[in-house]
């Protein structure tokens, strides 16, 4: 068979979003020889598209001069309903106002307080305002930034590659393969060190605000590779997706003093949470709007008004402005005017690849950070604003952990040569294949079981039998075919490498969420409408075996913080 | 709904014409799946947000330079924006009402299909040395004015999706022109008060093909998703040198 290039580098980050961008920042400045693989320019990655902000307790806003770090530790771990790990979070919360001044530093436009000082604005879930934001832009703002450090510090990178799979043995890591999407060949990458950067696996669901991209890929490699996913079965819906597109409306909407109305003109957040009304974390107001829709209080069944038409022109222009821009194109309306129609929609993935603070996971010299990853910081549900803290915390730790390892002699080219042959036969089964099945046929109906089925309200009964249509398509998966045979830029093909992920991402969501027979944070199981504590403050565990995935439980870090009932 | 897509193997180029249901709210890039995903799956295109922030999507759609991602399909016929229009955008083939026309972003090789070479423009940013050389590090944050920060807004929205480089006419004539947006990028650090290097930067592209070569036509700020205007950090700049070098006569 024809040779395949290889290609050599100490660090391998695949993703190239604001976690693999610090990451390779941080392990590029301490000598490291580092390269990015992402699928997409790293400028596309779905770190653009967070608008509301980084949270951080600067203290900035007069109201919240006495904020510490204790107290954002507090509200994230509430916000969690406990399952966080306590001393991650501490971790996180402690390094905030560095990471944020640092990216300030860097070249961030924040935008700022009449005195000059980076602008705070409240958020859900949290005490004081303590979200640092560029305008509703913040993501945008932030990946150009760390993007421009990158090209500063000249670091390798090669645009549009899928990476197929990680080459590990004996549980140390030796490098990855990749898909030259434009070429159309497979590439071999040898390296020290594997950082997972990928994202979350949004797409897994229909109605998901996140990028099209967001299918898991990461995630499916470290399980493939035997380390464990944690707490997959938490799925964040934030309440105000657009309704039609399902594009993303921040929080800052309603963190800028925004309503939420049903069809009978109420704010009828009074009826959930009467003290934090609009600003209640996520999980509480998605519940409220579905809630509203069963009871027959939505507009058309399916939507509610996200209202901002009370804060005037100018404070939508220079607070709102991609909301507004965003409102117009896609749904026609000026928020200015009118309400905006907002139903709930997939939008974070809160499990992950386990890891620890440093992003190590169990195989040696493979890392994971940012979305794909699980500390666990957010764990039964994230509030707003800390994504983007989490992803430039664990990415700068685990570039200064990368930076302290040892480079080793020699690469292991033989595994990567196997690891080559391996995915190239795989390949030319999809693209040679004579099955009748193609990607599209199981993507969609895979998104809708996942949206029907393991949604906002879960039961056991439906849950059973969403798990079993997941396998379903798993079988039918072995039959699926990629019609078209051209190997340069083939769409098709992506799309289904992609979906192979996304159908094994979903049988461990659908798995984790049977088994944890509570209601914690996003998970809500209308057969167990309690959180148990006794039985369930534990981590899930799935891990792939010769046998089929294996689910076991593990302690949460507890300590700092009582585990209390949690009331907004 | 027919749509009428540009094609390109790398062996030949051709046109060919599908046909797609309307739904309401449909975007040309909902189009362009519906196209791979039903109908013919070799169509390439490069995608990510679908929500008009990542810029991957630039196209020229109906001879005009834009997200197929924002561009909604009811309205892209009534959508005539007002620019200047020059070969590299009327040739190829003809508008009809007969269908949608969707073409590649001009002044970029074609690697397939709806995906052009995007190494040129990525080049012309690079040159511009696009990252922020403070002054100082200040224990806390730089302290900056609103009015500052709303003035950099202007050209940090810049989403580097190239719809201004491919609607340029003078990107057209001069391939060695950096563009709009590489030249409102480095106009951003210029203003940029943390910046040490301000009046440096304005150097980095004080020569003919750079603020110099541009003849205002403004098809960069009517084609940019985002509202950015670099004609007019062009002229400013341009006003700002020529200031200097009079100061210095």
């Amino acid at each position: 068979m024809k040779e395949h290039e290889i290609y050599e580098h100490d660090v391998i980050v695949v993703g190239g979003g604001l976690s693999g961008l610090r990451a390779a920042l941080e392990a590029g400045k301490k000598g490291k020889d580092v390269a990015i693989i992402s699928k997409v320019h790293p400028l596309r990655s779905h770190s653009v598209a967070a608008q509301g902000g980084i949270n951080a307790s600067l203290g900035n806003v007069p109201e919240a001069e006495d904020d510490k770090w204790e107290d954002h530790a507090f509200d994230t771990i509430k916000g969690s309903d406990y399952l966080a790990d306590q001393d991650a979070v501490e971790v996180m919360c402690k390094e905030a106002p560095d990471v944020v001044l640092e990216l300030e530093h860097m070249g961030t436009v924040f935008s700022r307080l009449e005195n000059g000082k980076i602008a705070q604005r409240p958020f859900g879930g949290a005490g004081v305002p303590r979200t640092c934001y560029a305008a509703d832009r913040t993501g945008h703002n932030l990946l150009n930034t760390l993007y421009e450090q990158t090209v500063a510090e000249s670091l390798d990178f090669y645009n549009e590659y899928f990476v197929t799979s990680l080459a590990v043995e004996d549980q140390k890591i030796h490098g990855c393969v990749a898909w030259d999407i434009e070429k159309g060949e497979l590439v071999g990458f040898a390296s020290d060190v594997v950082v997972l950067a990928t994202g979350g696996y949004g797409r897994i669901y229909n109605r998901s605000t996140n990028a099209l991209i967001n299918t898991g890929d990461g995630a499916y490699l470290a399980y493939e590779a035997g380390v464990p996913l944690e707490d997959m079965e938490f799925i964040q819906f934030h309440p105000t997706t657009l309704y039609g597109s399902n594009i993303l409306m921040t929080e800052g909407a309603r963190g800028e003093g925004g309503y939420l109305k049903n069809e009978e003109g109420e704010r009828f957040m009074k009826d959930y949470a009467p003290e934090a009304m609009e600003l209640a974390p996520r999980d509480i107001v998605a519940r409220a709007i579905i809630t509203e829709a069963e009871e027959g209080r939505a507009f058309e069944g399916e939507y509610v008004h996200l209202d901002l038409t009370h804060l005037g022109k100018e404070k939508i222009e220079k607070r709102l402005p991609g909301i507004k821009q965003i409102a117009k194109d896609f749904a026609g309306v000026d928020p200015v005017k009118e309400p905006i129609p907002v139903q709930p929609g997939q939008h974070y993935s809160m499990g992950g690849i386990d890891v620890n603070t440093d992003g190590t996971t169990k195989i040696d010299g493979l890392y994971a950070v940012g979305e794909c990853a699980c500390v666990s910081v957010h764990g039964a549900n994230r509030l707003g604003g800390n994504s983007l803290l989490e992803t430039v915390v664990f990415g700068r730790r685990a570039g200064e952990k990368i930076g302290e390892s040892l480079k080793k002699k020699e690469k292991d080219e033989k595994l990567i040569k196997r690891t080559l042959e391996k995915d190239r036969e795989e390949i030319d089964r999809l693209l040679n294949g004579e099955g009748d099945i193609i990607y599209s046929d199981l993507m969609e109906e895979l998104r809708e079981t996942m949206f029907q089925n393991f949604g906002v309200y879960r039961e056991e009964r439906s849950m059973e039998e969403g798990l079993k249509k997941v396998k379903e398509l798993k079988e039918k998966y072995a039959s699926v075919n990629v019609e078209n045979p051209n190997e340069k830029f083939n769409t098709s093909l992506i799309r289904t490498l992609e979906l192979k992920s996304m159908l094994e991402i979903a049988e461990v969501v659908a798995i984790g969420s049977i088994e944890r027979k509570e209601s914690r944070g996003s998970h809500f199981r209308r057969d167990h409408p309690e959180r148990r504590d006794e039985e369930y403050l534990y981590h899930t565990k799935i891990e792939k075996t010769t046998e089929g995935p294996e689910l076991y439980f593990d302690d949460v870090s507890l300590g700092r913080f009582e585990v209390k009932e949690r009331e907004y | 709904m027919m749509f009428k897509i540009y094609r390109n193997d790398g062996r030949e180029e051709y046109y060919k014409t599908y046909e797609v249901p309307y739904r309401e709210g449909q975007t040309v890039l909902d189009a362009l799946f519906h196209i791979q995903e039903k109908i013919d799956d070799s169509l390439s295109f490069r995608y990510s947000c679908r929500g008009a922030v990542c810029g991957s999507c630039a196209m020229l759609i109906e001879k005009v330079p834009r997200l197929a991602c924002r561009t909604q399909v009811k309205k892209v016929k009534e959508q005539k924006k007002d620019i200047k229009h020059y070969k590299a955008l009327d040739e190829g083939e003809d508008l009809s009402d007969e269908y949608i026309l969707v073409e590649p972003l001009p002044h970029l090789d074609v690697k397939k299909d709806l995906i052009v070479d995007m190494e040129k423009f990525y080049e012309n940013y690079e040159k511009i040395e696009p990252y922020l050389k403070p002054k100082e590090t200040p224990e806390k944050e730089h302290l900056m004015s609103s009015d500052e920060v709303t003035e950099l807004e202007d050209y940090t929205n810049c989403i580097l999706c190239a719809a201004c480089f491919g609607s340029c006419p003078v990107n057209g004539e001069n391939e060695e022109y950096i563009g709009p947006a590489a030249l409102a990028k480095l106009y951003r650090f210029h203003i940029d008060s943390r910046e040490s290097e301000s009046e440096n930067r304005l150097k980095l592209a004080d020569d003919e093909n750079g603020w110099w070569d541009c003849d205002f036509h403004t098809n960069c700020k009517k084609v940019c998703p985002k509202g950015v205007p670099p004609n007019f950090a062009i002229g400013r700049a341009r006003q700002e040198l020529e200031e200097k070098k009079d100061d210095e006569d």
